[in-house]
């Protein structure tokens, strides 16, 4: 995920300041992890340094001084053909729910009993998101990201399931290795 | 030709219960209607008298043995009904494997070959039956019998199996058009196709151009014409009967559908009247027959009332030229056809429900599931055969009941009959023994509503 | 005798089911509860007993050992005349499909459970019409289930197990032969209705997206519930 180019899309809007640019994308992309004002102060002086934003000015407005970034010509360019560019499908597969069954297998662990919990994790998660794009009066945003979430947590269920199923082949192929 | 029959044979072999149920009604259909057909094909040949130990006397001349041909030939009126319901025994599930043999490649013309294949050696074995049975009874009753018998007899025992055949084939073209044809939903049928209009035009030429010979001539002076036209007017004139009974049917039950549907209040009559409405000519091919006999045993029991007057009375002015009993065991005899009639309508009619059932038991059970009481259930298939029924028999007995009181009036010259209201009880016995043969089914809904039947997707 | 309003006690219980089809025990011994509103899913794979275990807790049939509490009542010892009367009046059904009946209209089929219940047939169509209006079938009243779309079929079969308004809705796949977005709608009107309503639902799916619109999921593992999580 490219944090730069999220600021740098929330930027073409007009001029903005790092606090108003965190709140927007918090509110732009529930469920998503909030960024941090540190990361935000950082992205932004980067973005000014490579050319690709550049500070407007400064207001006080009676409170501390807060420092207006807007968007250059080459950062607009930068943006298109950033959003244009395909997102690559799993370059790797980086699986910790695989990663700890095996370790549990050669540890002489339970897997079973991880995924057992691991999948209640999953579900109760599932339920959550569930019921909050089931509020009456969820806006669409809220309910596309949750079923995003949902549909990844979906996935890991049924990849789970069948993991579980196949446990004892998969003891047996570890062990023997 | 090796590839479809050794398909219509795995096909047989792995097919379920019901499957076996169509084979062997079939079977029966195609034995009755050999049987009859044998009859019929010994008595045509014979050209004088002869002496008959059975029929009292009714076998012996060429006149009454026309009429006897031409009660025979009536009779296959309710056999070709039965077996058209035979044919809907399990009609969905059939339809569904021949659309999947399409799928998999299958040209029509070798689903067509397929069905026709899976349906001949039914009726075959039926043939085959009824021939065993009845060339030691001709042997008995015969004992040299005519060589045009013996070839008359192969000929109607070959002939039912590839007629049987042929009509499967020509049942599923449509089937067999498409590979996705019925699999997504039983479409209720639009009506009776063009062949049966035709037919129905057909027939009532026919009608016409005898009633008009009737009058230019008798036809009957003539004994080859007379022969030609004499049982076949009847059989034509009953099969026109027959045919628009099902043009009755069909439109009053669509009629009576929509009214009820949107004027009760009672749930049985509710679901009955959907049903008529969906599907109005369903009740009409199950209840053509029931019609047809209905008109006839109306008729029959005015003339035999009439008939048994007039005998008491000539019997006691010493007119009658014979025994008094040779008539009246044409009567009996003709009684006996109507209620072999009868018979058969009854049972293709329970065949027709339960079939109905049959077909829809998941549907039945969800209802169930759901809390709807069996009776209501029950009420709603009981209505579905007693509702378009009534107004259709009440037109049958009218029109039977017309036949007797005409026939009263032309037979004045030894007595006065009354008109005879005894007739007035056969539409009245038939509607109560068709809503008894649709009740035979109920102890199927009983078994079709378990939850059993929920599994089913 | 009503537990309405006291979440402690369950309003419908199987203890220690067990039922056998022919040879294959479909349930051994499984106990499941459910409370006054509550949402519960049983999920499990294909032949873990899930259908089996409705049919049984909603008095479809009659479980071979164990006990089926409903309201502080055997259920599993009622005549099969109460118990037809009480899934008409206490109980809603949902199935994949099947529970309409192909040749009522849309309304007729939702009317048909009020008119059972003793409705006026203009009543019962009144009320009829405000429940699929709820559900978002609307304009669609006079429509035969086969010429709807499954989404709005099963939506139509909803307005008719929730019509009666009774205290357990049982869905068996309900989505199942819905697409994602079809699913969806119908489960939020399920859901939406249901707790509105203060009804329990008894949901089955093999669909953990599905199974996430409840409030607790039971998992089934042959014919028994499985400890919290996957079953080994």
């Amino acid at each position: 995920m490219s944090t730069r180019h999220i600021l740098l899309g929330l930027l073409e809007a007009g001029p903005s300041h790092g606090y108003d640019l965190k709140r927007r994308h918090d509110e732009r992309f529930p469920q998503a992890r909030p960024l941090a004002y540190g990361q935000v102060y950082t992205t932004l002086q980067r973005l000014v340094r490579d050319g690709l934003a550049e500070v407007e000015g400064t207001d006080a407005d009676g409170g501390p001084e807060r420092t207006l970034y807007r968007s250059t010509d080459g950062g607009a360019r930068e943006l298109t053909r950033w959003a244009g560019e395909i997102a690559p499908p799993a370059p790797f597969v980086a699986n910790e729910i695989f990663a700890k069954v095996v370790v549990s297998i050669l540890a002489g662990g339970d897997p079973a009993a991880y995924l057992r919990t691991q999948r209640a994790a999953h579900m109760e998660r599932m339920r959550e998101l569930t019921a909050v794009k089931t509020v009456p009066g969820a806006d669409l945003a809220t309910v596309l990201s949750a079923d995003y979430a949902l549909n990844h947590l979906d996935a890991d269920l049924r990849w789970m399931n069948t993991t579980a199923a196949r446990l004892t082949t998969l003891t047996a192929e570890v062990d023997a290795a | 030709m090796r590839t479809e029959l050794r398909l219509a044979l795995l096909l047989t072999r792995g097919s379920d219960r019901r499957e076996w149920w169509r084979v062997l009604l079939t079977a029966i259909g195609a034995a009755l209607a050999t049987g009859i057909g044998q009859v019929i094909a010994v008595l045509v040949p014979m050209d004088s008298q002869y002496s008959m130990s059975v029929g009292a006397g009714l076998l012996d001349q060429p006149g009454t043995r026309n009429g006897v041909i031409t009660a025979l030939m009536l009779l296959f009126v309710p056999v070709l009904g039965f077996l058209g319901q035979c044919a809907r025994v399990g009609a969905v599930h059939r339809d569904r494997r021949l659309a999947a043999l399409r799928l998999a490649g299958a040209t029509p013309a070798q689903v067509r070959r397929i069905a026709a294949l899976e349906s001949g050696p039914a009726c075959l074995a039926g043939s085959a039956a009824a021939t065993v049975c009845s060339v030691p009874v001709l042997l008995r009753l015969w004992h040299r019998p005519d060589p045009l018998a013996w070839v008359d007899i192969t000929v109607v025992a070959v002939l039912v199996p590839v007629l049987g055949a042929a009509v499967s084939a020509l049942a599923l073209r449509r089937v067999a058009a498409s590979p996705l044809g019925r699999i997504r939903r039983v479409r209720p049928a639009r009506g009776p196709g063009r062949a049966f209009q035709v037919a129905t035009g057909l027939l009532a030429v026919l009608a016409v151009l005898v009633a008009v010979a009737a009058f230019t001539g008798d036809p009957f002076a003539f004994p080859l014409v007379g022969f030609a036209l004499g049982p076949v007017t009847a059989f034509a004139v009953c099969l026109l009967v027959g045919a628009s009974a099902v043009w009755l049917a069909g439109w009053s039950s669509r009629r009576l559908g929509s009214a009820l549907a949107a004027r009760t209040g009672s749930p049985a009559v509710l679901i009955a009247a959907e049903r008529l409405r969906d599907d109005p000519w369903a009740a009409a091919r199950t209840h053509a027959a029931v019609l047809l006999v209905t008109v006839v045993g109306t008729g029959f029991m005015g003339v035999r009332e009439v008939l048994l007057a007039v005998l008491h009375a000539m019997d006691g002015a010493d007119n009658l030229g014979r025994d008094r009993t040779y008539y009246t065991t044409g009567l009996d005899l003709t009684a006996a056809a109507i209620l072999v009639a009868l018979a058969i309508v009854l049972s293709a009619l329970a065949v027709g429900t339960a079939e109905s059932l049959a077909t829809r038991r998941r549907d039945l059970a969800a209802q169930a599931a759901a809390g709807v009481p069996r009776g209501v259930l029950g009420r709603a298939l009981l209505l579905e055969t007693a509702l378009p029924l009534a107004p259709a028999v009440l037109v049958a007995g009218t029109g039977g009941m017309a036949i007797g009181a005409w026939y009263a009036c032309t037979a004045t010259r030894y007595t006065v009959p009354g008109v005879p209201y005894p007739a007035l009880l056969v539409p009245l016995a038939v509607y109560g023994a068709c809503l008894l043969a649709a009740a035979t089914a109920l102890p199927l809904l009983h078994r079709s509503v378990q939850p059993a039947e929920l599994r089913y997707a | 005798m009503s537990n309405q309003g006291d979440s402690s006690v369950p309003l419908l219980a199987g203890r220690d089911l067990v039922k056998a089809h022919g040879r294959t025990e479909a349930l051994r011994g499984a106990s499941v509860e459910l409370r006054v509103g509550e949402i519960l899913a049983v999920t499990g794979a294909s032949g873990s007993g899930k259908s089996t275990l409705l049919h049984c807790l909603a008095g479809i049939v009659r479980p071979d050992a164990g006990a089926v509490t409903y309201d502080g009542s055997r259920l599993d010892q009622l005549p099969e005349r109460r118990l037809s009367e009480l899934r008409r009046s206490d109980f809603g059904v949902v199935f994949q499909f099947g529970q309409l009946i192909p040749e009522l209209t849309a309304l007729d089929n939702v009317a048909l459970p009020l008119m059972l219940a003793g409705a006026a047939r203009a009543e019962a169509r009144v009320r009829a019409g405000a429940w699929l209006e709820r559900f978002g079938v609307r304009g669609q009243e006079g429509l035969r289930p086969g010429e709807m779309s499954g989404g709005q079929a099963q939506r139509a079969a909803l307005a008719r197990a929730l019509a009666t308004g009774p205290k357990v809705v049982f869905a068996d796949e309900p989505t199942g032969a819905l697409d994602s977005l079809a699913s969806e709608q119908v489960m939020t009107s399920l859901v939406h209705t249901a707790r509105e309503s203060g009804t329990a639902v008894l949901l089955i799916t093999h669909d953990a997206q599905v199974a996430a619109y409840a409030d607790r999921e039971v998992r089934l593992s042959d014919g028994t519930v499985a400890p919290a999580g996957v079953a080994a």
